[in-house]
């Protein structure tokens, strides 16, 4: 078998090595390079599993169970309900707008803040005067806390409070609304002040995508005569399309669970207008004592979440596995 | 191959061993020396409490802690540590969580009413009918600590629910205290024309909605039919649709601030208490807590002489007392051994006294006191009125949804602020469709 | 359209020859726009924090009038706030090198080794992002009290640690992946063992995923107020987002005395993410070659 498939069989290096080495000592050099693969292994992988499936993953199972419980968090588990919890949640016409203002949400965050954050990246990726403060002052949101991120703006956004004072003075007058308290744009509202906090997060991990696009192919295409725009489009956002498809997940998976920021805005209204799955769950099973719940919505979306991630797996990130460009070119 | 089945091994006994961990709580004890929640009675007879309130600031804090000295001087056997927690997290997060585990803290805030029955539930709340039979009778209110005819809690401060209003605007415009609920309308006419809100309210937080609601229920039903109702979880009586009805007309007159759905009620100076403060609003229906939060959210100096109180307004010709009033109030339960319920209970007797009750309303703010005669310490001319009016109710009624239990009175509660935002839908019948619970 | 134009690069980022590109006009609008609309808001935390709260009640917008330097001075004397960057340092670092460690170890695990059940590994990890955590807040909250670990640190960091993992493997293991394996064999023919390999060339070419890991992590952890509001109860071991509850009383908010809080808070990471930026751009790029 040639290098490269073995090597992408993932047989190691031993197998490799071997194929060139010949003779009765290949039976045990075999044996023992497999179990110290093995030892390898555990000692890489052990130590983070443990942590995460003893503090996190475990819980996630324990507060799943409570789930098919009718119980308000106080004294025992006495009342299971099989799946009520699940369908009392679905058939709660508040439920359902929680969930279109999710997907909502999501959406616009993909679509938006997408080729938003990947422009903004490309431009701090290059070297130019500022581009270090640039890049901390863009960064610089995510820093701070949601809830006060959320008490800020409520100043900003109040009625005759700073936003309106802007447009006014820049005679804008008429674009003047009730950003809070207007049902119809609360959403809308949520989603700008989200964009604001997170975007600087993306395009730091955007640039750090921007790290593995190798300038000699830059060069080389510029040479041959192709314009900045192309070299962007065939070469750059190719190469940083592994670091979107992550982007792209991580992106999905945060706007499908947002709290925080809703929540202090807006607390999810007036009258359920801007409710998030999260804030739901949080005004409907953790204020109103009803844990089991409060359960089942976390695990109606968690199962929101996992079918995107499966699907997303299967077919955007797996082609990772076959190979970035760069090893082909090599 | 081999190493993911090690990898698996590994993985099952986490689990068995974590989860066998997660899930045995509560059942045994364990010994006293852990750092959380409550302490521990050594053989000596000494009685360490945990005490959990929400003064995490002045003046209520400085007030707490002179209270914990001169107790423990007078009980030398007896320390209590103080630990102020923020009253959001206290109420929706702490407690719940201490209950559930093992060691809650020996004393803790406790609002009362259905909410208490619920955390009685959990087995981990005293019941010291006994320890405070000798002189709870004295106490007021005391009757909103109680579950199945025991005291679990007993009250330390109690607030009553009206209009707090600016008397220089009142002035100003020419309009004098209405009594009944068409003077109100015709006030509110009068004050929009001279460019004031007339009534600011926090609808974003939703339960400021539910006291007019909950005002206008006790105009129109008498109060054995919302006794009743709430033990059912259930308002489906004629009544409670008269009410629905007349809040409703009285939403029609346009009564409240620009913006008033996302307006929230203590926050910063754009909230309802920081309109009234600073004079765009006239009036709120507010607790008797709203003083505290104006001085908190407004450099407004005169704010003591400005304010004025008066009672919700009387409706002629309906059913129900046109003197009874919303309210509620702060107290503590008890958890831990029968010694430190003991010496809870008597923490407690303490905080009822009359030097401790002259603290808490006077430098102390803190509302209504719990026995007559502290109520000539309130400083506050506004809230002096309050507490007269207040002995002079026909009776008191706890805030509907701390009298419910905890969920039907957060769909009380949303049911009442849907309806402020979308004055279309049926109120009457989202209200009786609102405490049920799957 | 744009000049091209050789220039020989100085600096750190330059073992070859860097194109400057001309900058179309355009683009610097938008930055000045994105900045603008990025840096107000955050002024406006600073700046509130300039003024008394009846200020602030007066008017929304507007400079301090008067200008006071006492919420900022107050929390700089009080020995709280300090205690409070204490812990949420302590806490913050743990967290952060936990899950470096910890996530970098198991993300070569999961991209360099093929083993049976490793994408059942790997999604195990990823499902733990895909929960809200607040839901699992009471069995862990058992879990901490079994263990001993409330009111601590320590009882902090590491369920803060555990939660940090699933994004560390999501951005960690492509970027581990998308390493060429060429350069693995070549590094073994030349006689190097795996650790060292691994050690010594796939981590520090991962350095740009692995700083930004390692920011995450720390921002996420310096930022948390959940983890910390479940396990403390000593208000000596707050961090500084529980600190920031201390400026509301029971009925209302010091909203100046919060915004200079969160102002002075926001440094630590700030500064942090100065120090990692250098790493972010530092030359990985050339090594990666075919």
């Amino acid at each position: 078998m040639s290098r490269n498939t073995a090597i992408e069989a993932g047989l190691g290096p031993a197998a490799t090595e071997n194929s060139v080495a010949a003779g009765p000592l290949r039976a045990p050099r075999w044996r023992s390079q497999k179990l110290r693969k093995r030892a390898e292994l555990t000692i890489l992988l052990a130590p983070g599993l443990i942590l995460f499936v003893g503090f996190v993953f475990i819980p996630i199972l324990i507060a799943a169970y409570y789930s098919f419980f009718n119980w308000s968090g106080y004294g025992p588990l006495n009342d299971p309900i099989g799946f009520k919890n699940y369908s009392y949640a679905f058939k709660d016409p508040a439920f359902i707008h929680a969930i279109e203002h999710t997907l909502i949400l999501t959406v616009a965050s993909v679509v938006i803040q997408g080729p938003l954050s990947i422009a903004i990246a490309l431009l701090l990726n290059r070297r130019f005067f500022g581009r270090g403060f640039l890049r901390t002052v863009i960064f610089a949101p995510y820093v701070l806390p949601p809830a006060v991120t959320g008490v800020m703006w409520s100043l900003i956004l109040q009625p005759s409070g700073f936003m309106d004072q802007v447009l006014k003075s820049l005679g804008l007058g008429g674009l003047v609304q009730l950003w809070l308290a207007n049902v119809h744009l609360t959403l809308w509202t949520n989603f700008v002040v989200l964009t604001w906090q997170y975007i600087g997060f993306g395009i730091v991990l955007l640039l750090a995508g921007l790290q593995g696009v190798p300038n000699e192919l830059k060069e080389a295409a510029a040479i041959d005569g192709a314009s900045p725009w192309q070299v962007t489009r065939r070469i750059t956002l190719p190469l940083l399309a592994p670091t979107i498809r992550i982007w792209g997940f991580i992106t999905v998976v945060g706007s499908l669970q947002i709290f925080d920021i809703v929540w202090i805005l807006t607390a999810g209204g007036p009258a359920g207008s801007s409710s998030t799955i999260s804030t739901y769950m949080y005004s409907e099973g953790v204020q109103a004592t009803d844990f089991g719940f409060a359960a089942a919505v976390a695990v109606i979306l968690f199962v929101f979440c996992f079918v995107f991630a499966i699907f997303y797996q299967r077919y955007a990130l797996s082609r990772d596995t076959r190979g970035a460009l760069t090893r082909a070119v090599g | 191959m081999r190493s993911s089945r090690a990898l698996a091994a590994v993985a099952i006994a986490v689990t068995t061993v974590t989860a066998a961990a997660a899930c045995s709580s509560g059942g045994s004890s364990s010994t006293g020396s852990s750092t959380t929640g409550g302490s521990s009675t050594s053989s000596s007879g000494k009685v360490t409490l945990t005490w959990w309130n929400n003064a995490t600031n002045q003046p209520l804090l400085g007030v707490y802690q002179n209270a914990i000295k001169g107790f423990e001087a007078s009980h030398p056997n007896i320390t209590i540590t103080d630990v102020p927690i923020q009253n959001e997290l206290l109420q929706d997060t702490k407690i719940p969580l201490a209950l559930e585990g093992n060691n809650p803290p020996n004393i803790y805030q406790q609002w009362g009413g259905g909410v208490l029955a619920q955390q009685v539930t959990s087995g981990k709340v005293d019941d010291i009918t006994s320890d405070v039979s000798s002189w709870i009778s004295g106490i007021s209110g005391a009757s909103g600590w109680t579950a199945d005819g025991k005291q679990y809690g007993v009250p330390v401060d109690l607030h009553v629910v009206g209009f707090w209003y600016r008397k220089d605007i009142f002035a100003k415009v020419g309009i004098s205290v209405p009594t009944t609920l068409a003077q109100l309308e015709s006030d509110d006419a009068k004050l929009r024309a001279a460019g004031y809100a007339p009534i600011a309210v926090g609808s974003k937080d939703r339960w400021p909605d539910a006291f007019w609601w909950e005002y206008f229920a006790l105009r129109d039903c008498p109060q054995s039919t919302i006794t009743s109702a709430i033990k059912s979880q259930s308002f489906g009586d004629s009544c409670f649709t008269q009410a629905s009805t007349d809040m409703a007309a009285f939403l029609k007159t346009n009564p409240f601030q620009t913006g008033f759905l996302g307006t929230s009620s203590q926050q910063g100076a754009g909230s309802s208490a920081g309109l009234v403060a600073s004079g765009k609003a006239a009036m709120e229906l507010q607790g008797d807590w709203d003083p505290s939060v104006m001085e908190g959210v407004s450099t407004n100096k005169d704010l003591s002489t400005e304010l004025g109180w008066f009672p919700f307004p009387q409706t002629p010709g309906s059913a129900g007392s046109q003197t009874a009033v919303l309210g509620g109030g702060d107290g503590f339960s008890c958890t831990g051994t029968q010694a430190q319920a003991q010496a809870c209970a008597e923490f407690l007797q303490y905080l009822d006294s009359p030097t401790v009750q002259d603290q808490i309303v006077g430098p102390g703010a803190s509302g209504e006191p719990v026995i007559s005669s502290a109520v000539s310490a309130i400083t506050l001319p506004a809230t002096q009125t309050a507490a007269a009016y207040f002995k002079t109710a026909s009776y008191e009624q706890l805030y509907f949804d701390t009298a419910l239990e905890t969920k039907p009175g957060q769909n009380l509660d949303t049911a009442i602020a849907n309806y402020f935002s979308s004055p279309t839908s049926s109120l009457a019948a989202a209200i009786a469709n609102s405490p049920t619970t799957p | 359209m744009a000049a091209v134009t050789r220039t020989e690069a100085s600096g750190y980022a330059g073992r070859y020859a860097q194109r400057r590109w001309t900058v179309i006009p355009g683009t610097y609008l938008v930055a000045i726009v994105a900045v603008g609309l990025t840096v107000v808001p955050l002024l406006l935390v600073v700046v509130n924090g300039f003024r008394t709260n009846g200020d602030i009640n007066n008017s929304a917008a507007g400079l301090p009038h008067p200008w006071v330097a006492g919420n900022y001075t107050s929390i700089l004397k009080s020995a709280s706030f300090w205690e409070f960057l204490g812990n949420s340092a302590l806490i913050s670092v743990v967290a952060t090198t936990l899950t470096l460690v910890l996530g970098s170890m198991a993300a070569l695990a999961l991209s360099q080794y093929e083993f049976r059940g490793r994408e059942f590994c790997y999604t195990v990890f990823v499902s733990g992002l895909l929960f809200p955590i607040g839901v699992g807040a009471l069995p862990l909250y058992l879990l901490l009290q079994r263990l001993g670990l409330l009111d601590n640190q320590f009882g902090v960091a590491i369920p803060e640690a555990a939660f940090g993992l699933p994004i560390t493997m999501i951005i960690l293991r492509p970027f581990l992946r998308a390493i060429p394996g060429e350069l693995r064999e070549a590094a073994l023919v030349d006689g190097a063992s795996r650790f060292r390999f691994f050690v010594q060339i796939l981590l520090p070419l991962a350095k740009p995923a692995l700083v930004t890991v390692g920011l995450l992590a720390f921002v996420t952890s310096w930022n948390q107020y959940f983890v910390p509001l479940l396990v403390l109860q000593t208000s000596s071991h707050f961090t500084l987002p529980l600190g920031t509850y201390t400026f509301q009383t029971q009925y209302s908010q010091n909203v100046a005395g919060i915004f200079a809080f969160t102002a002075m808070s926001m440094l630590p990471a700030l500064g942090a993410f100065v120090f990692a930026e250098r790493y972010l751009v530092a030359g990985a790029a050339g090594a990666v070659k075919g």
